[in-house]
């Protein structure tokens, strides 16, 4: 479902994401943790027609981004770590306005609309510009977006900055049951225990390349060490329990 | 405490200047360049006047001296408007308030600091244009050093009264408003003042005083030409200080110096005695949210449907979000009362102008105005597009990733801007110059000629608007108001005008040639077809490029767009 070939991005001289190689299949909840800097939401970036690969190839559902942008965008849906909105449009007018960038119309629109803004608790505020909303409820008001237009991959960046614990376990049973369906997942976060609990597949990113990856007991394996993901982490990144 | 609270402003601007490189320094170099090159021709029109009065006895020194009273008196004006609007944004709005108060510095410590920030931030710009203007009576009137010395003596105490009563009023305002709504107020109040000033300007007519003789006595044109002046203005005892330095004059001024440094201390105590007991209270206020008029939003809805009824899903929702976000923006909607006054400006200036009395024949004289009013019009087009279209792209804001990431491609989303500015800017365009060419009463021919040309300059116009708009973007803008004062702004503004005039002086020979065979009654040579039919053909090949290139380029610009 989702295939990097030789992914590269050099910012002014320096590797942010070195040399990639990926696959990860359908109906996956896939993991991609890393310490800061280590270029995971310049992969995500990547991934979702943001940026520009310095070199390599992003491939989504076997379309290749950088051929047919468009084809992809119209199959992922992408949640940014930080909620940047139009500020001056209601809850509702924000969805409506994402609807029409994917092309949605017709009757069915306004029913998915507000059954998104009730799953999401956001129907009380469905009408309030979002410059009044709080950055939980940006965050919520995002992922609803995000899933409009029934996307086959989801790309997440920090899915659960700002969320409040209902929120988040909202999020992670729809996650959940999105994948059950058959979309795939693809989750950026610093929150070890989310990736644990919800993925199936992990990669550890350093220094843009990756340097472990498979399944929760895989990780272990590799980096020699029992216990939960934080200590393979640290071990496989150098940190503390690595010493 | 103070000194570490304003130390990130001038670090920030180390940094900058330290980091800048390739493009950076070019746009310092040429924002630099532009600022000399205003600095002298503003210093040289000083210059001229001055040294014009200086030359009519009795008369001049009393005109220099208005002259003086009316420049310190707009400066100063000036100054408490641009600390109204810079204090509310430092002290009440900026993103890194939440930090400074998180922390353990002293309330006034913040307050001094921010209004620091504020007295910096109003007061700069009006010292380097002003300089001009005081260097060219220092020069004319050959002062010593002692006079500048008198300037920085003078200026100092007029820039902390013009601070403290800004600063105080917004405290003010924004005890009984949020701030959000105080900046609403305020941009709506000081629209308005303009606008008034402007048109009352405007219908003075102020280009009487150039022309003494439309004056029935020595006595009136005098009481004409008296500045609104007053004694108890601060900007007054500021001109009585320089004046007497300027003239050398060796009566006593102890009352002036006393009002000047009296007021400017009284106003800094009371503004940080003010500060302690309401400043906390409107920062904490400015934290709330406002709600939505019901009202307001159908009319809005109703305007937004009927606009978009004929387009498809994708562009639909792209212009009515602009619509939305435009007329929610209290700074980007009332703005359109400016783009009123101009118009008016314009098209009242059409309405007064004495043809009949011009020793030139009149209807020469009609059909040259209607000519270079294709040109005029064509600069108000210009005028009122770096302020709207201009910054379209940049409006997207940092949330420019919900058009990046979505099916919506890059040129879909260029043109779609571009279609959303063209019409409005094509019915204006054509509003304004089918009726100053009726005020005009030009011929049929030059009525069509104008019209037309007008026409396809919109089309480059509103390009390069869209076009340059996304080559100079700036997402990160807290203001949309900031996008157009930018470089890129200036950008744009050259090289549309450069435009405009090709096209002017591309058809100004033919024209010429036509309007005169017809006035004369002779016919026009073969020769004179063929270069006439050339022009015409450059004039549309300049249009066409004129669309294509800035479209093209700003496409570019967004395909190599990594925020």
């Amino acid at each position: 479902m989702i295939r990097f070939e030789n992914l590269t991005k050099i910012y002014r001289g320096i590797k942010a994401v070195d040399d990639l190689n990926l696959q990860i299949p359908r109906g996956t909840i896939f993991g991609f943790i890393g310490p800061n800097g280590a270029g995971k939401t310049t992969t995500i970036k990547m991934m979702a027609g943001v940026l520009r690969p310095t070199r390599g190839r992003i491939y989504i559902d076997g379309v290749d981004i950088a051929k047919e942008p468009s084809k992809v965008k119209r199959i992922i849906g992408f949640i940014p770590d930080r909620p940047f909105l139009y500020e001056k449009l209601s809850g509702l007018e924000f969805l409506r306005f994402k609807a029409g960038l994917y092309g949605m119309k017709g009757d069915g629109l306004d029913e998915k609309v507000l059954g998104l803004l009730n799953l999401f608790e956001l129907t009380e505020w469905a009408d309030e510009l979002i410059e009044s909303y709080s950055h939980g409820m940006k965050q919520r008001l995002i992922i609803a977006a995000s899933m409009l237009h029934e996307p086959k991959v989801i790309i997440v960046d920090e899915p659960m900055v700002g969320l409040d614990p209902r929120g988040a376990k909202l999020v992670k049973e729809i996650f959940g049951e999105w994948a059950g369906k058959g979309a795939t997942v693809f989750l950026s976060t610093h929150a070890l225990a989310l990736a644990q609990e919800v993925c199936q597949q992990i990669a550890i990113v350093d220094r843009g390349r990756i340097v472990a990856s498979g399944t929760s007991e895989d990780l272990r394996r590799q980096a020699g060490v029992e216990g939960d993901l934080e200590r393979v982490f640290l071990k496989i990144t150098g940190g503390v329990a690595g010493r | 405490m103070f000194k570490t609270l304003i130390a990130p402003k001038f670090l920030g601007l180390r940094n900058g200047l330290k980091r800048s490189q390739g493009k950076t320094k070019i746009k310092i170099l040429t924002l630099t360049g532009s600022g000399i090159l205003f600095w002298v021709v503003l210093f040289f029109l000083f210059y001229r006047v001055l040294l014009y009065f200086s030359s009519q006895e009795i008369i001049g020194d009393i005109l220099a001296r208005h002259l003086l009273a009316m420049v310190f008196l707009i400066f100063f004006s000036l100054l408490i408007f641009s600390h109204i609007i810079t204090a509310l944004s430092n002290l009440y709005l900026s993103q890194d308030l939440e930090l400074c108060h998180s922390s353990p510095a002293r309330l006034t410590d913040i307050f001094l600091s921010r209004s620091f920030y504020t007295v910096i931030d109003s007061s700069w710009m009006l010292f380097v244009f002003g300089l001009p203007v005081m260097m060219a009576y220092g020069f004319v009137y050959h002062a010593g050093f002692n006079y500048y010395l008198s300037l920085i003596y003078v200026s100092l105490p007029l820039v902390i009264i013009a601070a403290g009563s800004g600063i105080m009023l917004i405290m003010v305002l924004v005890r009984f408003f949020p701030a959000q709504r105080a900046r609403d107020v305020i941009m709506f109040l000081s629209l308005i003042l303009i606008v008034v000033l402007y048109l009352l300007f405007r219908f003075l007519r102020p280009e009487r005083l150039v022309n003494p003789d439309t004056f029935t006595s020595v006595a009136q044109y005098l009481g004409a030409l008296k500045a609104p002046d007053s004694p108890y203005l601060p900007s007054h005892w500021a001109t009585d200080l320089l004046w007497t330095r300027l003239t050398k004059y060796t009566g006593s001024q102890v009352l002036n110096h006393l009002l000047l440094w009296s007021t400017a201390s009284a106003m800094g105590v009371m503004a940080i005695w003010m500060a302690g007991l309401i400043y906390f209270n409107g920062f904490s206020k400015a934290q709330e949210a406002k709600r939505r008029s019901p009202a307001g939003r159908r009319i809005l809805e109703k305007i937004v449907a009927l606009i978009t009824r004929p387009l498809g899903p994708e562009i639909t929702s792209l212009i009515a979000k602009d619509i939305r976000t435009f007329f929610r923006d209290n700074s980007q909607w009332s703005q359109l009362l400016l783009l009123g006054a101009l118009v008016v400006v314009y098209l009242y200036n059409f309405s007064v102008l004495p043809l009949e009395r011009s020793p030139i024949k009149s209807i020469y004289l009609q059909n040259a105005l209607s000519f270079l009013n294709i040109g005029l019009a064509g600069f108000v087009i210009s005028a009122l597009s770096v302020r709207f279209i201009f910054p379209a792209v940049s409006s997207e804001g940092q949330s420019f990733w919900i058009i990046l990431s979505s099916p919506l491609s890059p040129r879909r989303f260029l043109w779609s801007k571009y279609l959303a500015y063209l019409l409005p800017m094509l019915i204006l365009a054509e509003v304004l110059i089918t009726y100053t060419n009726y005020l005009l009463e030009v011929t049929p021919f030059m009525m069509a000629l104008s019209s037309v040309t007008i026409f396809f300059l919109v089309f480059g116009i509103v390009a390069l608007g869209v076009g340059l708009g996304a080559v100079y973007p700036n997402f990160q803008h807290e203001n949309i108001a900031q996008v157009a004062t930018g470089f890129g702004g200036l950008i744009y503004m050259i090289i549309s005008s450069v435009f405009i005039a090709s096209v002017i002086v591309l058809e100004a020979g033919p024209v010429y040639t036509i309007l005169s065979a017809h006035f004369k009654g002779e016919a026009i040579t073969l020769f004179q077809w063929v270069w006439i039919v050339s022009s015409f053909i450059l004039v549309v090949l300049l249009n066409i490029f004129a669309v294509q290139r800035p479209m093209a380029a700003g496409l570019k610009a967004i395909h190599a767009y990594e925020g």
